[in-house]
């Protein structure tokens, strides 16, 4: 019936519509900044002045900044589905859209989110903090994969909070229970790449973690989305 | 037994039930549309008008009875297919505020897979401003941008809600020159809530209590 | 048969109340009569573990079989029991490390195993109460529970590695080496089929009373 390169199409057309409307608002990326920043100035200040030995930072500051993603994305990304029940465009969305294609877009969407998140905080954060990390590369990989396991596990909680009440506090107690494994994951490989030791098998966890929550996204969206 | 001729597309509504809570709205309504057929659901406020089109449309799962939608093909479709054939006017049907009226109908015919032409000549004919915020329309305008939706990828079931609501009165003639062709060319609609009860060779569903 | 259930079920549990305090010998390397809670804390733990995958299984079933309510209140119950399990398996761990450990809390993978296990049921409870709608209900809670179950099979993996391991390896294994106690080993099994059995009895009687209850509020 529907082909491939029309799906493509249409979950394109949602991720552009998505960052068209957030490009005229800026409410996302405001958001999202405001609360790294601020959490990031805290963090840095109680941090930076009363001084941290080095192994107490690199035991301490890869947490604290997965805990400043951790907020800034549940201070941001829900707003993607919750805004379409609230502003009742959700109505016009389940007549229209093919629910696959719609989570797909709305789900690429929150990772250029939260990689736009990292691209900004993680230099702020390393230099304020005076953080010396010894293999770039390996912390490249490990915000992207956990980068996109966030957004992955916010889409899906985000579609789900949106048709209940008090969707603000339920957001964050569904998704940190389901967000722990790639919190600690991501962590532990930070500190790895702080450190400079080889990954080792979290690495091939963290991937296995992402391709869970897109396979359980993509299974459970429809039954969530329709009626 | 040579089977009774079914011309398509036809709707087909039996024992229809929905609860809300402990609230039951609708209780068992039936009925059938043929093509060029328009069945008019009448009722005071709160029989459930609203419910059973929502129901209708695929956007509400009933908890009882059945709904039988076919088309040219003759397939029975089931309430996801539904929902993305049909062609629906609702008062809480919502747009995108900061968007303008041309991006809503070619996002939505993005989504639709069409191209948005329909949707945009209906525009014209209502005399709407193609650049205009969604977020700055007179609910009159909002309710000329829902008929383009509506008629957007030229749906066979038509289930219109309010259909003329806020309409001024030129408004409301190009709507209901737009019902008549739709119906002339075999098409279905079920209506609720219109302004005025003046229908030629409408079928009645009378959802009063 | 089915008369005869409850009252079996009572004869194993007494029997496993006076196994645990009577019949098995105390293990080695515990301190006191500490050791007794653990044929109360294992089974306990077993079970919100056993409500969890059986909650998560129920959820599979409503969403891709049909949408029968009985296998939301399935799976409804069986959290709402594994929340109560859990509790009472973090409580007697609790109490017992304080006893072994001086501390009633150590962030061993288990114990932080069974803290998350607790979030996701309260966490699925929560959202069952704020949503209104029955049938919204049901699949927003079922989708839930079964992501849970996607996800918290990556909690039994890593934490291990992450984490310093204070608590016993094998619990079954009174001192810590290969060998096995065998009263104790009995006591623990029978300990844990007969909490098992007294889930799944509450259960079906939750699910019963909450079916009329559904029933009651259609007319």
């Amino acid at each position: 019936m529907r082909n491939a390169s029309t799906w493509a199409a249409e979950a394109t057309s949602v991720f552009v519509k998505e960052w068209r409307c957030e490009f005229r608002t800026r409410y996302a990326l405001n958001t999202l900044a405001l609360f790294a920043f601020t959490t990031l100035v805290v963090v840095s200040v109680s941090l930076g002045p009363l001084g941290v030995s080095m192994s107490q930072g690199t035991a301490v500051l890869p947490v604290l900044l997965w805990v400043i993603l951790l907020f800034s994305v549940a201070a941001g990304l829900p707003r993607a589905f919750v805004q379409e029940e609230e502003t009742g465009t959700a109505m016009a969305l389940r007549l229209a859209a093919t629910p696959s294609a719609l989570f797909c877009g709305k789900l690429v969407y929150g990772l250029t989110l939260v990689l736009a998140l990292e691209a900004l905080v993680t230099p702020v954060y390393v230099a304020m903090t005076n953080l010396t990390v010894v293999s770039p590369g390996l912390l490249a990989g490990v915000l992207a994969a956990g980068g996109y396991g966030l957004a992955a596990g916010s889409t899906l909680v985000a579609a789900i909070i949106a048709q209940a009440r008090s969707k603000g506090t339920l957001f964050s107690v569904l998704s940190f229970p389901v967000l722990l494994p790639l919190l600690l994951l991501s962590v532990e490989l930070t500190r790895l790449a702080v450190a400079g030791s080889p990954p080792g098998v979290a690495l091939p966890q963290l991937l296995l973690y992402d391709a869970s929550v897109t396979v359980a996204g993509l299974m459970l969206f429809p039954a969530v989305w329709n009626p | 037994m040579i089977p009774p001729l079914v011309i398509l597309p036809r709707l087909h509504f039996d024992d229809v039930r929905r609860r809300f809570g402990r609230l039951s709205v609708l209780t068992g309504v039936s009925g059938v549309v043929e093509p060029g057929g328009m069945l008019l659901v009448t009722g005071p406020n709160g029989s459930g008008k609203s419910t059973l089109l929502r129901c209708l449309s695929g956007l509400l799962a009933p908890d009882g009875g059945t709904i039988e939608y076919r088309e040219m093909d003759g397939r029975l479709l089931d309430a996801a297919e539904r929902r993305q054939r049909v062609g629906v006017v609702a008062p809480d049907l919502a747009f995108y505020a900061e968007l303008s009226v041309e991006e809503n109908l070619a996002f939505f015919a993005r989504l639709r897979r069409v191209p948005p032409d329909r949707g945009l000549a209906v525009l014209r004919r209502m005399d709407l401003p193609l650049d205009r915020m969604a977020g700055a329309l007179s609910s009159g305008m909002r309710q000329r941008l829902r008929w383009a939706f509506a008629l957007l990828h030229a749906p066979r079931l038509l289930l219109l809600d309010e259909p003329f609501q806020n309409f001024d009165a030129p408004g409301e003639r190009v709507a209901r020159e737009l019902l008549a062709e739709h119906l002339a060319d075999g098409g279905l609609a079920v209506v609720a809530n219109p302004s005025t009860l003046d229908f030629d060779h409408a079928e009645r569903l009378d959802l009063g209590r | 048969m089915k008369n005869l259930f409850p009252w079996l079920l009572w004869f194993v549990i007494s029997a496993v109340i006076a196994g645990a305090f009577f019949y098995a010998p105390l293990a080695q390397g515990f301190i006191g009569e500490s050791s007794r809670i653990l044929f109360f804390h294992v089974p306990m733990a077993w079970v919100s573990f056993v409500a969890f995958i059986a909650g998560g299984v129920w959820s599979l079933l409503f969403l891709f079989r049909g949408r029968k309510p009985k296998d939301d209140r399935a799976a409804a119950a069986a959290v709402e029991l594994g929340l109560i399990f859990g509790v009472l398996a973090t409580i007697t761990g609790a109490l017992w490390a304080r006893i072994m450990w001086g501390a009633y809390w150590n962030w061993d993978p288990r114990q932080t195993s069974i803290i998350v296990a607790l979030l996701f049921y309260a966490a699925y409870l929560a959202l069952r109460s704020a949503v209104e709608d029955r049938d919204t209900r049901a699949r927003l809670s079922a989708a839930y529970a079964v992501l849970g179950l996607a996800v918290a099979p990556f909690l039994f993996f890593i934490m291990p590695r992450i984490m310093f391991s204070l608590h016993p390896q094998s619990v079954i294994n009174a001192q810590g080496k290969v060998e096995v106690e065998s009263r104790m080993v009995q006591v623990l099994l029978v300990g844990s089929a007969g909490f098992t059995a007294l889930f799944f009895w509450i259960h079906n009687l939750q699910c019963r009373i909450q079916a009329l209850s559904d029933r009651k509020s259609a007319l």
